[in-house]
C-alpha cells in the first residue's frame, strides 16, 4: 500500500487524478477501521493532513465555507455560534479523541447513512465543494448521497469543502442510540428553521435531514412542506403562539413516513419509524419554543 | 487488630488509602506489558482462526505463504509439536489442546499459527493462508427448552443440584407465587490489555512473560504439555492490564507461543486481537433461569427454586452456576436449584466477573422484587423477613453475615424511606422515574500460598510471592499488609510478585487472590520476626523466611464465609423512545477488613458499571448461518461509556469476620452481583412493565410498553 502525502492541493488533486483508486484519509476514523478489519485493501491511502487550505474556514458571499479537514472539535469550538445544528451533532461524534481526528469531508467521504453530519447538512442545504485537476464544482447535499457508502463523486474528484449558510433560526439535531456516547446512530434527526428565509433564497422556511434510516440520508420533503404551510397560513411566525398538538403530531408522521429503514442489529424498522416521529416531535418542539423566546426577546 | 509489640511500630497502613505503587510507571508508559517488552531477534506469531463452525480441516496450503516475506513458519495440525493431554487445576482443558487434530469445533478456533519476522508481515501471511474444510452442519441456537439440555455432574467448582422438602406442594399452599423465566444473553469480557505472550529459550529453560492472573498455575500447565520439568519452565507476568477471569487459565497464545519457540529456537510473541479475544479467552454463556417463589402473604417463603440453564462447548463443559446464589441468600422449607447445560457449535464459556452470581443474581433479586410487589411489601423488607440464620442448604453458620446492616444504610443514604411504592408515579417531564433495589453476595474462599520474606542486610525487607496485580491493586495492599505484619514502614518493604519462579500461589481470582496472599505474607513475615529475635546480624544475603498456608487453610473451621452488599440505582425512562438513563447508583457492601479504601472503592465502582453494562447495553449476537458473532468488537459490542455513568457512590459497613486470621473476605466480584437487578427493578418501577430478558434495549422498553403490560 502507498503512502501518498501531498503537500498542496493541487499536488493533492493531481495525485488523485494519477491515481483515482487511491483512498482520501484525513481524521481515519472510518478509513482506518475499514483497514484494521480488512474490509478495504486500497492500493493507496491519499493523505490530506499536510494540505493547509483543507483546513481553512471561511466565507463565500452569504455562505460560510467549511474546509473538508476541519475537525469536528474546531466546528463544536469555532461554528457554534453559526451552525448550531452541526454543532450538536458534531457533538455526539464518537469520543473527544475521535472529534479531535474527525472531519464532516470524512464523513462526506464514507457517505454512511449512519454519519452524523448528513441530516444537519440536508436541512441547512449545504453544498458539497468537489475538486478535480479538470475544475471545481458545487454539489447540493440532497444530491450528493447515491446509496449506502456510495455518492455522486467521481474517481478523480476530492471534497475540498462545504458550503452551508449560517443559522437565521433555530436549529436542532436529535440521535437515538443505545449508549450515551461512542454510538453509531440506531437513528437521527435535524430540524432547522429560516423564519426569514434562507441565505441563498433558494429552499423553505423548514429543513429537515433523517440520518441511519435509509439507503442514503434523507429530507422529509412532505413535512417541510406541511410545516411551512401550516406555519404561515396560521400567522405563527408573527403570533408566536406555541403549537397545536395536531400539527407537531403530523408533522412527526410525515417524517416517519418519509424513512426508508431496515430492521439490522442496531434496531428494527418498526422502532426506528417510531423512534424518528419521537425525535422530529422533540426537536420541533425545542426550535419553536426557542423561536418564540427570541421573537420575544426581539418584541 | 495487629499488635503494636516491635520498636520500629509503624501505625498500621491496611485500612489506609494508598495511591498505586506502580501508578507513576502505568501513566508514564514505563511499565511494560507482556505484548510490548522488547527482546533480541524477536519472532512474531499470528493466530488464524476457522471461519467455520463445526468440521474438519481438509488441507492448510501453506506453501505460498511460506514463500511470503519474513514468513518462517506456519505451524498446523500436520506439524505442530504434540501436546501432553494433562489434569490442570481444573482436569483436563480441551481448549489449550490446539493444532493437535483436524477437528473444528466452533468459528474463530485456532486452525494454525503463522510465523514471521515481523508483526505486520505474520498478519499478512496469516490473512493469505488458504486453509479448506470439510463443513457440517451447525447448532448454535440456545434456549432452555433445547433438546440437548442435560443434567451435569457434580465437578470441584460446582455442586449441581441441591433440594430439601417438596416445591411443588409448597407452591401449592403459597398465598403468592412468583414463577418467570429470566434470560441473560452471551457476555464478554474483553480486557483493556489483550492476551499477549512471549516465550524463549534461555540457558535450557522455557522463559515465557505472559499476560494471565496466575503465572504458577501457567508455569506448571506448561511443563505438562510440553514434558518439562517445572524447575525449566519461568513465567511472568509483571503488568497485567485487566483480565476479570478471562486470564485465569492458560490460554492459547501461550501455548502457541512456546510451540513456536520450540519449531523456530528463537524468541516468539502471540498477541490477540480484539476480535480473536471474543472466540478464545472464554466468555459468559447466555443464561434461561426459571426461577420459582412461594410465599404467605407476609413475605415469608415457603417454596424457594432456582433452575439455570447455560450452554456449553461440544469440546469442554463450563457450567455457569447462576442458581448458586440461593444456596446462600433465602431459605424456604422446600428449597430446589439446579443447573442445566447444553453443548452447541460454540466457544467454551468461562469465567467472567463474578461467574454465577452476576446472572443469578439478575433472576433472583428481580423474582424477590416481583414478589415484594404481590404481597404488597417494602422489598427491604421481604428480604429482611427471609434473613436464614445459616446456610439454607449447608446448614452451616455465617463466618458473619450483615446484609441487613447494608440495606440499612443504604436505604439511610439514597432516601429510601421516601420513596412511593407505586410503580409509574413519578414523573419529570418526558422522563418517568424509579428507584430500585437488589441483594449482593460473593463467596469468600481462600486457597493455599507459600510467599517468602527477606529481611535485607540494609534494614529494608523483600517479600516474594507469585501473586498478580490485573490493575486491581493487589501490589499495594500486599506491601501494606507486609508492612503491618512486619511493623515497618511502607518505604521499607518491596514486593515482588507474578514470577512463577516464587513457588506456588493462588491466582487472582474468585476474590480470593487478597486473602490467600495475605495469608501467605504474614505467615512468613511472623517466621521471619521470630528469626529476627534471635541474637545474630543479619548476613549480606538477608535471612529469610517461607510459608506454606496449605495447612492452616486445612484447618480453618467449615463455615458460610461471603461478603455481602446492598446495591440501590435510579433510572429515568423515556418512554417515548424506550431509552432507559441510570441516574445515580449506591452500592454499600460488607466484605470483611478493608485493606486499601482507594483501590477497593475503584474495584467496587467498576463492578457496579460493569452491572449497568449488564442491564442496559452487553449483549454478543451470533448470525445462526454462519455461527460466527456479528459485534465482536468494542465499537458492536456495547458497554457503557463514561457519558452513561451517572453519579456511583460505594462505601461499606463493618464486617468484622474474627474467624480468618486477616479478615478480608475480598470483594472483586461482588460489585457486578445484583447491580443489574436493581437497575431493571428501577425500571419496572418507574414504568410498571417488568423486563425479564437483558439488556433492557430501546425497542425492549418501547414494545413492552406498547404491549401495555
Amino acid at each position: 500500500m502507498d503512502f501518498l502525502r501531498p503537500a498542496t492541493l493541487q499536488q493533492a488533486l493531481e495525485a488523485k487524478a494519477e491515481r483515482p483508486a487511491a483512498v482520501p484519509i484525513a481524521g481515519g476514523t472510518d478509513v482506518m477501521v475499514e483497514i484494521n478489519f480488512d474490509t478495504r485493501r486500497p492500493d493507496a491511502l491519499l493523505d490530506l493532513n499536510q494540505v493547509a487550505e483543507l483546513a481553512e474556514i471561511g466565507s463565500d458571499g452569504g455562505l460560510l465555507r467549511v474546509g473538508a479537514c476541519v475537525s469536528y472539535a474546531r466546528i463544536i469550538g469555532e461554528l457554534g455560534r453559526e451552525l448550531p445544528g452541526l454543532a450538536l451533532a458534531s457533538r455526539t461524534v464518537g469520543s473527544p479523541q475521535i472529534r479531535n481526528r474527525g472531519t464532516v469531508g470524512g464523513n462526506l467521504g464514507a457517505a454512511s447513512p449512519a454519519g452524523d453530519a448528513h441530516p444537519v447538512l440536508l436541512a441547512c442545504d449545504a453544498l458539497v465543494e468537489a475538486a478535480s485537476v479538470r475544475g471545481t464544482r458545487l454539489i447540493p447535499a440532497a444530491g450528493f448521497y447515491q446509496g449506502p457508502k456510495r455518492s455522486v463523486l467521481a474517481p478523480d474528484e476530492l471534497i475540498t469543502a462545504f458550503r452551508i449558510g449560517p443559522a437565521m433560526g433555530p436549529q436542532q439535531f436529535a440521535k437515538i442510540g443505545t449508549r450515551n456516547a461512542m454510538v453509531i446512530a440506531v437513528c437521527s434527526f435535524a430540524l432547522s428553521l429560516w423564519p426569514q428565509g434562507r441565505p441563498a433564497g433558494t429552499g423553505g422556511t423548514i429543513g429537515t435531514g433523517i440520518g441511519s434510516a435509509g439507503p442514503v440520508p434523507l429530507r422529509a420533503t412532505d413535512a417541510e412542506e406541511f410545516l411551512a404551510a401550516e406555519l404561515a397560513s396560521a400567522g405563527l411566525w408573527e403570533s408566536g403562539v406555541a403549537l397545536p398538538s395536531t400539527v407537531t403530531h403530523t408533522f412527526g408522521e410525515l417524517v416517519a413516513g418519509a424513512a426508508r429503514p431496515i430492521d439490522d442489529v442496531r434496531g428494527t424498522a418498526a422502532y426506528r419509524r417510531h423512534a424518528l416521529s419521537v425525535l422530529a416531535r422533540r426537536t420541533l418542539g425545542w426550535t419553536w419554543d426557542s423561536y418564540r423566546k427570541g421573537a420575544r426577546q426581539c418584541a | 487488630m495487629t499488635a503494636m509489640t516491635g520498636t520500629v511500630a509503624a501505625a498500621g497502613t491496611v485500612g489506609a488509602s494508598r495511591t498505586r505503587m506502580e501508578g507513576r510507571a502505568k501513566v508514564t508508559g514505563a511499565a511494560r506489558y507482556a505484548g510490548e517488552i522488547p527482546f533480541a531477534d524477536l519472532a512474531h506469531g499470528w493466530l488464524v482462526a476457522s471461519t467455520i463452525a463445526r468440521g474438519r480441516v481438509r488441507s492448510v496450503e501453506s506453501a505460498p505463504v511460506l514463500a511470503m516475506p519474513g514468513v518462517l513458519a506456519v505451524l498446523h495440525h500436520q506439524n505442530a509439536p504434540r501436546l501432553e493431554e494433562f489434569a490442570g487445576m481444573l482436569g483436563p482443558d480441551p481448549t489449550i489442546q490446539i493444532l493437535q487434530n483436524d477437528r473444528v469445533p466452533h468459528v474463530g478456533w485456532p486452525v494454525a499459527l503463522v510465523v514471521a519476522e515481523t508483526s505486520e508481515q505474520a498478519r499478512e501471511a496469516a490473512d493469505a493462508l488458504v486453509i479448506r474444510y470439510d463443513q457440517e452442519p451447525h447448532d448454535i441456537a440456545f434456549s432452555a427448552q433445547h433438546p440437548g439440555m442435560y443434567t451435569p455432574d457434580d465437578s470441584p467448582l460446582l455442586v449441581t443440584e441441591t433440594g430439601k422438602g417438596d416445591i411443588e406442594a409448597g407452591l401449592a399452599a403459597s398465598a403468592v407465587v412468583v414463577d418467570e423465566e429470566y434470560t441473560t444473553p452471551e457476555e464478554h469480557h474483553n480486557a483493556m490489555e489483550p492476551h499477549a505472550a512471549m516465550a524463549r529459550w534461555d540457558s535450557g529453560r522455557l522463559e515465557v512473560v505472559d499476560s494471565n492472573q496466575g503465572p504458577f498455575a501457567v508455569a506448571q500447565d506448561l511443563a505438562k504439555m510440553f514434558s518439562l520439568d517445572l524447575a525449566s519452565v519461568r513465567v511472568r507476568s509483571e503488568h497485567v492490564g485487566g483480565a476479570f477471569g478471562s486470564k485465569g487459565l492458560t490460554r492459547p497464545p501461550v501455548v502457541l507461543a512456546v510451540m513456536a519457540a520450540i519449531v523456530t529456537d528463537r524468541p516468539v510473541r502471540v498477541v490477540l486481537t480484539r476480535r480473536q479475544m471474543f472466540s478464545v479467552v472464554g466468555y459468559r454463556s447466555p443464561t434461561a433461569q426459571r426461577v420459582r417463589l412461594g410465599a404467605d402473604t407476609d413475605g415469608r417463603l415457603r417454596a424457594f427454586d432456582h433452575q439455570a440453564a447455560s450452554l456449553t462447548s461440544t469440546i469442554h463443559e463450563f457450567v455457569e452456576s447462576s442458581a448458586g446464589i440461593g444456596r446462600v441468600m433465602y431459605d424456604a422449607d422446600a428449597h430446589h436449584t439446579s443447573h442445566r447445560v447444553v453443548r452447541l457449535d460454540v466457544p467454551t464459556p468461562s469465567w467472567m466477573r463474578a461467574p454465577g452470581e452476576a446472572p443469578g443474581s439478575f433472576a433472583l433479586e428481580s423474582a424477590i422484587d416481583e414478589l415484594a410487589h404481590k404481597c404488597g411489601m417494602d422489598p427491604i423488607a421481604l428480604r429482611a423477613r427471609n434473613e436464614p440464620a445459616v446456610g439454607p442448604v449447608s446448614g452451616l453458620p455465617f463466618s458473619s453475615r450483615n446484609v441487613l446492616g447494608c440495606f440499612e444504610e443504604g436505604a439511610r443514604r439514597f432516601g429510601w424511606a421516601d420513596r412511593d411504592p407505586r410503580p409509574g408515579a413519578a414523573r419529570e417531564g418526558r422522563w418517568l422515574l424509579g428507584t430500585g433495589t437488589a441483594a449482593a453476595t460473593y463467596p469468600a474462599r481462600v486457597a493455599p500460598s507459600t510467599a517468602a520474606v527477606t529481611a535485607e542486610a540494609d534494614g529494608t525487607f523483600t517479600v516474594r510471592i507469585t501473586a498478580v496485580d490485573l490493575g486491581t491493586g493487589a501490589r499495594t495492599a500486599l506491601t501494606q499488609i507486609a508492612a503491618d505484619a512486619l511493623e515497618v514502614e511502607l518505604d521499607r518493604i518491596q514486593v515482588k510478585i507474578a514470577d512463577s519462579d516464587f513457588g506456588q500461589a493462588m491466582i487472582a481470582g474468585g476474590s480470593m487472590g487478597t486473602r490467600s496472599w495475605a495469608l501467605a505474607i504474614t505467615a512468613a513475615a511472623t517466621e521471619l520476626r521470630a528469626q529476627l529475635a534471635l541474637p545474630g546480624d543479619i548476613p549480606s544475603d538477608g535471612i529469610t523466611a517461607r510459608s506454606d498456608t496449605a495447612e492452616a487453610i486445612g484447618a480453618l473451621a467449615r463455615q458460610e464465609r461471603h461478603s455481602f452488599g446492598a446495591q440501590f440505582a435510579e433510572v429515568a425512562v423515556d418512554v417515548t423512545t424506550g431509552e432507559v438513563r441510570v441516574r445515580r447508583m449506591l452500592g454499600i457492601f460488607a466484605a470483611g477488613r478493608v485493606v486499601n479504601p482507594l483501590t477497593a472503592r475503584s474495584q467496587l465502582i467498576g463492578g457496579m458499571t460493569w452491572g449497568l453494562s449488564m442491564a442496559l447495553h452487553e449483549e454478543a449476537i451470533r448470525d445462526q448461518a454462519s455461527g460466527a458473532h456479528v459485534n465482536a468488537d468494542l465499537a458492536g459490542y456495547h458497554f457503557a461509556s463514561n457519558a452513561d455513568v451517572p453519579v456511583i457512590e460505594v462505601d461499606w459497613v463493618d464486617d468484622p469476620d474474627t474467624h480468618d486470621p486477616t479478615g478480608i473476605k475480598g470483594l472483586g466480584e461482588i460489585g457486578i452481583v445484583g447491580a443489574a437487578a436493581a437497575i431493571a427493578n428501577a425500571v419496572w418501577h418507574a414504568t410498571g412493565v417488568r423486563h425479564r430478558d437483558l439488556p433492557i434495549r430501546p425497542d425492549r422498553v418501547l414494545l413492552a410498553g406498547s404491549r401495555g403490560c
